[in-house]
């Protein structure tokens, strides 16, 4: 391989078949009079601008687009080479860091120029390039094995505090990755809390032949309106408020009036359903107010998630306390709630997270959101990588539709795990992210086998590194319906 | 088909090689194709001209043709590196097919240059004395023995079928001796070929105006005879010239026809081109395709010069070009004036 060119932190390599590279990989370009090297990461492999070549070709074709039967009689073997050098490659690369003092230093500097002719390029083992850039930790998580059969292994705490993303398009092994953070999480006794769209997370506690497995005491599944229920006794103003205005988008003025009907309940000790009801009924308020009341009332009355029973209200704060101790995971199962309910459900969850994480009843949460765009409010986005964070929520959103996530929430993403995309607009949203180039997720991204994805961000050290996730053994839920079989 | 002047090509061509190994190999600046360059000291006598209307002969005939081309590698201290490659195509019921040999790759020195070329010219034609080659020719003279090995093999393997040569029917040049072009003539009429030359560039000249121009307002196809042709000692015309314009537009070529052949036969044996080959400019498909498989593109070039450097362990250095130094963009390179 030898250096051709470098614009800004764009490095030209030409590379000759017998020298395999391919998109994804790293190579160093060691200048050994400098002492420093470069390393850079192919993002697109082309055929070298070779002279000739279209004259080559089109003499191949010149009998009405026929191939020229005909024998060569090449004594001194000179075709082998003219086909080595017509399958010359051209490897665009992109500058990833700049090493010195023999790997002490890793820089993310490109601003020096390593000699052309002098340079030595090789390919840079992942195993290497992880160990320079030190990413390992105490708390490691195997994402998978890479390209060369080495394994990826992250560290927890680079997920710790994060703001994170998983997207591909369909069947490519999103929900997959997002069980085993889930499961690698529940191992250094984190809270989990996963907004699960399609209840497919209800098995991580079992094995794919449906026996336990360590983590089946962690994993509590809660399915609104069945086993997931509050009672209004147990509900603070401000989390039902949430609901009701945001979920059931309840007027200003109505809200004030409901305020005080729960104040006059809350004092009565009579916070129930029935008692709601029959206050709403007999308020002296305007007309209009009383028929906005009770169409929420109703509501809240037909989501099946309120109850008047205490012992059959769930508490969700039970399940965040037993995990807080040694690690848990929420799964709120909204398979089968309706697009409503599901918000009433997601504002009380989140509600409920912010009250006990504010009080620091609870330390901090990793939140799994999928399809988040089916359930969460407009406000929400914002506060999720503004003012949840702070609180202690860390969020990872999984979505086959890149495009339902705000720009903002990629420019301030800290990590994403990108499978495969073909389409350009889909590119184009993931190429907003802050911690990598659009060259670099538009060219690789697109031709990422299923189960392969691209790491980007803390966890690799901002060095996009290409894995193949792990299989996982748990038992498969949620799998699509299908009529042929 | 003997294939002893190849095998001896190689050979040659080996041994050439071994002696140079690790000697640096200079670039060319400019690596250009070899062009014969066809310089006939022919005169007319008077100006006696005879129109031949043309009609296409579709019967069937195998049309073949035979090219070669020479190009220089770059250059050692000692000498040159040349490559040689030679192409003959046929086309039958349709379909063309084509044997190419080469390339060959020699390292010509002034020392070696005169026994190389000899130690090749006897293999095929020992009858043939060698005479003097300057070292900017040796590339077309090499050339021409294997374009002279492909016209001799091509017209005892092809029979009733028209072979189309590149250049004239001119013999008594060093590169075509007579008595060599005779015998590939006579060996052509046996088989029952008849042979045609096509002359891309023709210096000849009638009333001041080059022959090829005499014919731009005629009908095409047609030919123009043109008779009373003479030639200087030791020249000798094997061949009754033409002027062909074969298809519509700006386009005629000298032709030459085996002088020995009858005159009606001469005629057929164009007509039955125009009936069996592709003509675009005038100019056959089948012959074009002889030159454009024989011809080295820029990548074969670097092919070659990367198998010496491989095989042979030759350094390529790439010296400063004095033109361009001293004159930049005004200097049009220094090798733009070689001729090889």
């Amino acid at each position: 391989m030898k250096l051709y060119k470098k614009e800004g932190n764009i490095a030209q390599i030409l590379s000759f078949p017998n020298e395999n590279a391919e998109k994804g990989d790293y190579l160093l370009i060691e200048d050994c009079e400098e002492g420093k090297a470069l390393i850079v990461q192919v993002i697109d492999v082309q055929f070298a601008n070779i002279p000739g070549v279209f004259e080559e070709l089109l003499r191949s074709l010149p009998d009405g687009g026929e191939l020229i039967q005909g024998e060569d009689i090449d004594p001194l073997e000179i075709a082998p080479h003219i086909t080595y050098i017509q399958d010359a490659r051209l490897l665009i690369c992109k500058i990833r860091a700049t090493v010195e003092s023999g790997g002490e230093n890793l820089s993310p500097s490109s601003s020096w120029l390593p000699s052309r002719s002098q340079s030595l390029i090789k390919k840079l083992p992942i195993s290497t390039l992880l160990k320079l850039a030190k990413v390992d930790g105490k708390l490691p998580i195997t994402l998978g094995g890479t390209k060369e059969a080495s394994l990826l292994t992250i560290d927890a705490t680079a997920l710790d505090g994060r703001l994170n993303i998983i997207t591909g398009k369909k069947e490519t092994g999103k929900s997959h990755l997002s069980k085993l953070l889930i499961t690698s999480l529940l191992q250094y006794n984190a809270t989990v809390v996963v907004f699960d769209l399609n209840g497919e997370y209800g098995g991580l506690g079992m094995t794919s032949d449906g026996k336990r497995n360590p983590y089946y005491t962690k994993i509590h599944v809660l399915t609104p309106s069945q086993n997931f229920k509050v009672a209004l006794k147990q509900l603070h103003l401000n989390v039902l408020l949430g609901i009701l205005i945001h979920a059931l988008h309840l007027p200003g003025t109505s809200t004030r009036e409901f305020r005080r009907i729960w104040q006059f309940l809350k004092e009565k000790s009579s916070l129930t359903l029935h008692e709601l009801g029959e206050a709403i009924r007999n308020w002296n308020c305007n007309q209009n107010v009383r028929d906005a009341l009770f169409s929420r009332y109703y509501a809240l009355v037909n989501s099946g998630f309120f109850t008047d029973n205490t012992a059959e209200a769930m508490l969700l704060e039970e399940c965040l306390f037993k995990s807080r101790e040694e690690g848990g995971a929420i799964i709120i199962n909204l398979r089968n709630t309706s697009a409503i309910d599901r918000q009433i459900v997601v504002e009380y969850v989140l509600g409920k997270l912010v009250e006990l994480l504010t009080s620091w009843k609870l330390k901090a949460v990793f939140l799994f959101a999928e399809e988040a765009h089916l359930y969460l409010r407009e406000t929400y986005w914002d506060d999720i990588v503004t003012r949840m964070r702070h609180f202690g929520i860390f969020t990872t959103f999984i979505t086959n539709q890149p495009d339902t996530i705000r720009d903002n929430i990629y420019r301030q993403a800290d990590n994403i795990f990108l499978f495969n995309f073909t389409n350009e607009n889909d590119l184009e949203v993931v190429s907003k992210a802050a911690r990598v180039d659009a060259e670099t997720v538009k060219s690789i991204a697109r031709d990422l086998p299923p189960q392969h994805c691209l790491a980007l961000g803390k966890v690799v050290k901002d060095f996009p590194i290409v894995v193949k996730v792990k299989a996982l053994d748990v038992k498969t839920m949620g799998e699509t319906r299908l009529f042929f079989l | 088909m003997d294939m002893s002047l190849p095998q001896r090509f190689v050979e040659v061509s080996i041994s050439s090689l071994k002696k140079l190994q690790t000697r640096p190999i200079q670039l060319n600046q400019q690596v250009f194709q070899q062009e014969s360059i066809n310089q006939e000291d022919l005169y007319m006598l008077q100006s006696s001209q005879r129109l031949v209307p043309l009609n296409p002969r579709t019967i069937e005939t195998t049309i073949a043709a035979v090219d070669t081309s020479s190009i220089k590698l770059g250059e050692t201290s000692r000498g040159i590196i040349i490559a040689i490659r030679g192409t003959a195509i046929w086309k039958r019921s349709h379909r063309y097919g084509y044997i190419r040999v080469g390339p060959f790759i020699f390292h010509i020195t002034e020392e070696n240059m005169k026994e190389i070329y000899s130690t090749l010219q006897k293999t095929y034609f020992p009858e043939q004395t060698t005479s003097s080659t300057g070292f900017t020719q040796i590339p077309t003279r090499m050339a021409n023995l294997l374009e002279k090995w492909l016209q001799a093999s091509l017209v005892q393997t092809i029979s009733d079928g028209i072979i189309l040569f590149d250049g004239s029917l001119t013999a008594g040049t060093p590169d075509t001796p007579t008595h060599q072009l005779r015998e590939i003539l006579a060996a052509a009429r046996k088989m029952g070929n008849t042979i045609l030359a096509f002359t891309k560039t023709t210096t000849l000249r009638f009333n001041g105006y080059i022959i090829t121009d005499t014919l731009l307002n005629q009908k095409p196809p047609c030919l123009i005879e043109m008779s009373d042709l003479k030639t200087k000692p030791p020249l000798v015309l094997l061949g009754d010239v033409y002027v062909a314009k074969l298809t519509i537009g700006n386009y005629a070529f000298r032709l030459d026809i085996d002088k020995e052949i009858p005159s009606q036969q001469k005629i057929e044996a164009v007509e039955r081109l125009i009936g069996n080959d592709l003509l675009r400019q005038s100019y056959p498909e089948t012959l074009r395709l002889a030159h454009i498989l024989c011809t080295f593109t820029a990548n074969e070039v670097i092919a070659m010069q990367h198998f010496i450097q491989q095989k042979y362990g030759l350094k390529m250095l790439n010296r400063p070009d004095m033109h361009r130094l001293l004159f930049g963009p005004y200097g049009k390179g220094e090798n733009s004036y070689e001729a090889i």
